[in-house]
């Protein structure tokens, strides 16, 4: 692929668009009010894809602190869970505080899905470890949106149901690795019905196939680990095939449409979901976001020449880590970050998970010190990342941290005083 | 762009805290922690119209002057959920005439016809009315604006399905497909009317298919219409459909090179090597021709899943990969 001539995307300029998005938006951003939660993920995720996390670093906690300000927390008698979830934005008048945003709810406010979705995972790519989630608040908050179609809503106040919310349910219980919040045999009916005749996905049953639906709909059945079940060899080559042939010169979504930079990611993820990415056109597809591409200010806009956003921006760089471009992270298609980021979520399962196994309810000491246990089994490998760095690995340092606080200090201090003495003899 | 406000004259506007019958409220700011992220440059009459909205929120006043708040800030941001969701429930506690509603939302959809907050919000009104005069009106002005608003489409959807409204919607799309033959929203929901009112019985799909072929006829490199054939014929044997391979016969001894032609042929060929046909063989070959000529020459942009659909069908369908790819 390379050649003399090939255009070279201009990532600082895309880190300064995102870390802009970060700190101040325009007025004519307003229409994004109640989901700033969103433009936040795509612009830490885009920087976590461009590898230049370090951009953020010294805004890191604040962000995070300000994430976990639009958690719904459960009040002390756990009566009002089916609202919680995060908010997407401050708009509707919560205190800062999340206690006192507890203790005095405002009418009609809770989480919606798609805030909780773009928190869990930008709390993820932060390097948060998700201690302070209440995962069985916003399980229980996602059982209460699932409609009896099988479709979910994104607020339990009155609002649309659509594939959008289904993908976004899928993804909360993939990273609370619980899935007892969802129907499963029903959102897999609401699924199937949205497969159309033209063999992809759309909104609802009888509506339009669509490149983002079916992104939603294929990325919902990959995390659920039940795509070749349900959906058939033959409707699996046809969803292919329509994938395939949306590729004009970038993507379109839907046929006869213009092609449009998010449609690089939507229907590319899914391609790369459905193993036949490699079948699609790099030269013709990266071609098309050198087009779209603000070389001015940094970003990528849906059409040539016209502003970029936050969306267009972050999928088009999703768009580009999927033709495996030199500079951008792979991604994980269906969760929809980097693989390390992915990757990381994975580490988080497994501590929840032997937590689980022991019998003991999550973040309580005890899943520490089994995980200190493992450090030490594995202490060449340790010692070799302690020597690297000169400073212990950070998921050894969270958990320290946690065991300080909760008065297990005495251990812990054994523990580490332990892997430290045998690793300075190495 | 412009700032959200400025299409109002200033000079008409008063801000809430300059209102004599809002005194009585205090404003509520918006409570953002000390280091808030992705941080919006308000106008003033956004921060002061949304002060008074969390005011009234907090409350939970249910008036008539919230009421009128509830558009100045739908007007701001109309994809604030929170806020249409409050109006709705001002609408039934004050007893509101929902005709006024309608008529009011109509504007606000004609802003803004790509929102889906405003859509619900129609839905909901019309739902409660239950009278769905206007709707199929209202829809077809709107698709005049843009054929394919996904919004539009499913609002009409809802509205045949809920008020039974089928009897003129297949001479609607007629005109719709007459207007632009590529309007794949058009035959999405010609395909829609069908499965929910005469369905596809042999006699329809004979209808269909006859309908198809003609405006494939006129438009052969449409994948709108190849689609909607696919569709129609979905549990049948597309090869064994009467005349059906005699078209694209005839289409293709025109010199037709449509990429929907050869790959509807090609897909043709592959149910007769499924079925076990004859002249194995030779219809192989057919295939694996036209794979390698919308590889190299029709639709070169996906060369390399036609040429990865010719080793798939040489492999399962013969030894013969040699002789017929040579």
């Amino acid at each position: 692929m390379a050649g003399p001539n090939r255009h070279e995307f201009n990532w600082k300029k895309h880190v300064r668009f995102f870390k802009m998005c970060l700190q101040v938006v325009p007025g004519r951003y307003a229409s994004m009010d109640t989901t700033r939660m969103t433009v936040a993920f795509f612009a830490i995720s885009g920087l976590d894809m461009l590898d230049q996390m370090d951009a953020i670093e010294k805004d890191r906690q604040k962000m995070v602190d300000w994430i976990y300000s639009l958690q719904y927390l459960p009040n002390a008698a756990r009566s009002n869970e089916g609202q919680c979830g995060f908010r997407g934005s401050s708009t509707a008048g919560r205190p800062f505080d999340p206690k006192e945003s507890s203790r005095n709810p405002v009418p009609h406010d809770s989480g919606h899905i798609a805030g909780t979705y773009s928190a869990l995972l930008s709390l993820l790519i932060l390097g948060d470890n998700l201690s302070k989630i209440d995962r069985p608040a916003i399980v229980a908050g996602l059982r209460k949106l699932q409609l009896s179609d099988g479709s979910f809503s994104a607020t339990p106040e009155d609002g649309e149901n659509d594939m959008r919310f289904v993908y976004c349910a899928a993804c909360i219980s993939y990273v609370l690795d619980d899935w007892s919040g969802i129907d499963r045999p029903k959102v897999i009916r609401y699924i199937k019905n949205s497969l159309t005749y033209e063999g992809a996905f759309a909104q609802g049953p009888g509506l339009e196939a669509h490149g983002g639906t079916t992104f939603c709909a294929v990325a919902s059945l990959v995390l659920m680990g039940c795509l070749h079940e349900v959906i058939s060899p033959s409707q699996l080559d046809r969803l292919k095939r329509w994938c395939l042939l949306r590729q004009q010169s970038g993507f379109q979504g839907r046929p006869n449409k213009p092609v449009d930079t998010c449609y690089s990611f939507w229907v590319g993820g899914t391609l790369q979901l459905l193993g036949v990415f490699n079948y699609s056109n790099n030269l013709f597809n990266r071609g098309f976001l050198e087009e779209t591409e603000d070389s001015v200010v940094g970003g990528f806009a849906k059409w040539p020449d016209n502003s970029p956003d936050p969306l267009h921006a972050y999928f088009g760089v999703c768009g580009l880590s999927l033709m495996s471009e030199p500079g951008v992270l792979k991604m994980d298609a269906a969760l929809n970050v980097s693989e390390r980021s992915a990757a990381r979520l994975r580490g988080i399962h497994s501590l929840w998970r032997d937590s689980a196994d022991g019998g003991v309810p999550p973040l309580l000491p005890l899943e520490h010190t089994a995980f200190l246990k493992r450090c030490l089994m594995a202490l060449p490998s340790a010692a070799a990342t302690a020597d690297a760095s000169r400073s212990p690995p950070k998921h050894i340092l969270d958990s320290y941290l946690i065991l300080s606080s909760t008065g297990w200090l005495w251990l812990i201090s054994v523990c580490v005083a332990l892997i430290y003495s045998i690793t300075w003899m190495f | 762009m412009a700032d959200s406000d400025s299409s109002e004259h200033a000079g008409d506007y008063v801000l809430y805290c300059d209102r004599e019958n809002w005194k009585d409220l205090e404003p509520v700011p918006q409570d953002d922690g000390p280091h808030p992220i992705v941080q919006i440059a308000y106008s003033e009459r956004f921060r002061d119209c949304y002060d008074y909205f969390r005011a009234i929120l907090k409350k939970d006043e249910r008036s008539e002057r919230a009421f009128e708040l509830t558009a100045d800030a739908a007007a701001l941001n109309p994809a604030n959920y929170t806020v249409w969701h409050f109006r709705r429930i001002l609408l039934k506690d004050l007893g509101k005439n929902l005709q006024d509603e309608l008529d009011y939302i109509t504007e606000v959809i004609h802003d803004h016809p790509k929102n889906y907050q405003v859509w619900h919000h129609r839905r909901v009104v019309v739902d409660w009315l239950r009278n769905a005069s206007d709707e199929i009106d209202f829809t077809r002005l709107i698709l005049t604006h843009d054929a394919k608003n996904y919004h539009a489409w499913q609002h009409r959807q809802w509205v045949l399905r809920e008020f039974d409204l089928w009897d003129a919607e297949l001479d609607y799309i007629d005109d719709l497909l007459e207007e632009d033959i590529r309007n794949n929203s058009a035959w999405n929901q010609r395909y829609y009317v069908i499965s929910k009112t005469s369905k596809f019985t042999d006699e329809v799909i004979a209808r269909e298919v006859s309908y198809t072929k003609e405006k494939i006829n006129n438009v052969p490199n449409n994948e709108s219409a190849w689609n909607y054939l696919r569709g129609v014929l979905l549990d049948t044997e597309m090869y064994k459909y009467s005349g059906l391979m005699t078209f694209c016969e005839e289409l293709f001894s025109q010199s037709i090179r449509s990429p929907h032609l050869l790959a509807f042929m090609v897909d043709c060929y592959q149910e007769m090597l499924n079925a076990k046909c004859e002249d194995k063989e030779e219809v192989l070959a057919k295939a694996l021709k036209l794979l390698k000529g919308l590889e190299e020459e029709y639709d070169t942009i996906r060369c390399e899943y036609w040429k990865y659909l010719s080793v798939t069908l040489s492999s399962k369908y013969a030894g013969k990969l040699e002789q017929s790819s040579s």
